[in-house]
């Protein structure tokens, strides 16, 4: 009998949403013996305000304009960082004489750079999508080399010995070997991607004074330093969470549908 | 307990041929030269990058940008700042640490635990830690707190889950094998599961710190007056742009510096995971 009870689907639904939904009744328990006008979130005032916000807030619109810098960004990173790891890999003298370049930069943070990017570029998209190439430009690259180091050198001599092109070897050879590589360097790019558009956002945000760069992190920091309505913050911040999830949800996904041959 | 014997690896610590010997010092040197070259290209690039500009403002030279460096590492301001975003970045390590190691042998060692907790952390996980500015700027205030806290959830995670993976990694044949010998429980979670998790922990730790100093650029240049992501930006208002790219140059390399020690720290306490992968 236990062990039926324990199997069921319900069973575990019950068992997972045990704990979240009982932080969430302490958290609404806590915030109902706030005096009136706190401003402090509450799980209730936070599902509120998500509808407001969907209804006429933008909250669709700034997600959009967020995720669309992403997207723009992280592909020219990718054919950049995909590119360049494909010659590294292949050539021994372009990866010593750039390894130590790429890997002074490795370290510097994405963030470190938007002051730079600000001077450059000003406190618009230009400056959001240089921020997030730099950022997923890194993952990509060095797991493109990996991957092109990892490839079978047997596959690449049999290929050679049977007069293969340099092309060809390079399309049928050296990228279907590296796929699986370039692919996870993509995943960790989309994730380090949304993870410095919220960060560029939300400090361009709060240091140009607000309302020129737009985006999900800026409409953030309207709601801390403009509106102080931090439910609309957990909802943003619940916006945030769920992309991440689906980004890496869709990378997964394609990984599975692209490299079969891979469990 | 003894190790299999190890093939001597190329470039590995032990050399005692006098023609291996001679071999590695040459391909240091050769290391040496082809960095000094790339980074002569480097900033030549860059001076004449800078002459193309034209706008100081924007890209000073290299030179300025050295003087800038020497001036700042003479007075002190870059070792303030940078001992104080290390400091913090230590704390929060610290306290990222004593949560998730324990949690994570708490999650990898009872299902009951797991599947509990594990939903909250992957409703949580998503959320980047650099989500949480804006509330944690109304809870704590600019300060010190917000750039630990922040760290502290960056680094929790990695952590985390390295853990739980570690703990799952044992292997099943050590565990009955210790229990066949009449092992105690803490006997067996001293001398086999923590040794035996600890290489997958360090590595998860190394991510820690990864993600944890990317964020604290993040942290301090929006919500703390000090630090060196505080002073990046604050050069950048006064448009000391020199500043700035020295600066920039500091948290490189302090974060190239803290992944050495880490490194060494992981090479000194987990000397058997040495070429199983999880070193690298």
């Amino acid at each position: 009998m236990k062990t039926w009870t324990q199997d069921t689907p319900a069973f575990a639904l019950m068992r997972n949403m045990a704990l979240p939904v009982l932080l969430g009744l302490l958290w609404q328990l806590w915030a109902m013996t706030l005096p009136e006008g706190s401003p402090a979130p509450a799980p209730l005032k936070v599902f509120e305000s998500l509808g407001d916000l969907l209804v006429g807030g933008g909250l669709l619109s700034a997600t959009a304009q967020s995720l669309g810098r992403v997207l723009l960004g992280f592909a020219a990173a990718s054919v950049l960082g995909i590119a360049l790891g494909l010659l590294m890999g292949s050539f021994a003298a372009m990866r010593e004489n750039l390894d130590p370049i790429i890997e002074s930069f490795r370290p510097i943070a994405p963030m470190a750079i938007l002051p730079i990017a600000i001077l450059w570029l000003g406190t618009g998209t230009p400056t959001a999508l240089a921020i997030v190439a730099y950022a997923s430009f890194f993952p990509v690259l060095v797991n493109t080399v990996h991957g092109v180091s990892r490839v079978d050198r047997k596959l690449l001599l049999a290929a050679r010995t049977m007069g293969m092109s340099r092309l060809t070897i390079l399309t049928r050879v050296v990228l279907p070997g590296a796929l699986p590589s370039i692919l996870l360097g993509s995943r960790l790019a989309m994730g380090v991607a949304w993870t410095a558009i919220i960060a560029a956002e939300l400090a361009v945000g709060s240091k140009s004074g607000g309302g020129s760069s737009g985006g999900i992190g800026q409409m953030m920091f309207v709601f801390y330093a403009y509106n102080i309505d931090l439910n609309a913050i957990v909802v943003c911040m619940a916006v945030v969470g769920v992309v991440a999830l689906l980004i890496d949800r869709l990378f997964r996904s394609a990984e599975r549908h692209l490299i079969p041959w891979r469990p | 307990m003894t190790l299999p014997a190890r093939s001597p690896v190329p470039g590995g610590p032990v050399a005692s041929d006098p023609a291996q010997v001679r071999r590695r010092s040459w391909m240091l040197n050769r290391k040496l030269w082809v960095s000094l070259r790339a980074f002569g290209v480097f900033f030549l690039v860059w001076w004449l990058l800078h002459l193309w500009n034209g706008n100081p403002l924007q890209l000073p030279s290299p030179l300025k940008v050295f003087e800038a460096l020497w001036g700042l590492l003479r007075d002190g301001e870059i070792a303030s700042h940078a001992s104080v975003s290390t400091l913090r970045m230590l704390v929060a390590l610290a306290l990222s640490i004593t949560v998730a190691v324990p949690l994570g042998f708490l999650m990898g060692l009872s299902r009951r635990a797991e599947d509990l907790i594990d939903p909250l952390v992957e409703i949580l996980r998503p959320i980047s830690g650099i989500a949480w500015l804006p509330l944690a700027l109304f809870i704590f205030g600019v300060g010190d707190t917000l750039p630990v806290f922040i760290m502290f959830y960056v680094g929790f995670f990695p952590i985390l889950l390295n853990t739980i993976a570690g703990v799952r990694q044992t292997d099943p044949r050590l565990l009955a094998a210790a229990r066949t010998m009449g092992v105690g429980r803490t006997a067996l979670l001293v001398h086999v599961l923590v040794p035996s998790a600890l290489p997958t922990v360090m590595v998860g730790i190394r991510l820690a710190f990864a993600a944890s100093w990317a964020a604290i650029v993040a942290a301090e240049l929006i919500g703390s007056p000090s630090g060196l992501g505080f002073a990046i930006e604050w050069y950048r208002q006064l448009l000391m742009t020199p500043k700035v790219f020295a600066f920039i140059l500091a948290i490189g390399v302090v974060g190239y510096l803290c992944d050495l020690g880490l490194r060494a720290l992981q090479h000194r306490m987990t000397p058997w995971a040495e070429g199983t992968g999880a070193s690298s």
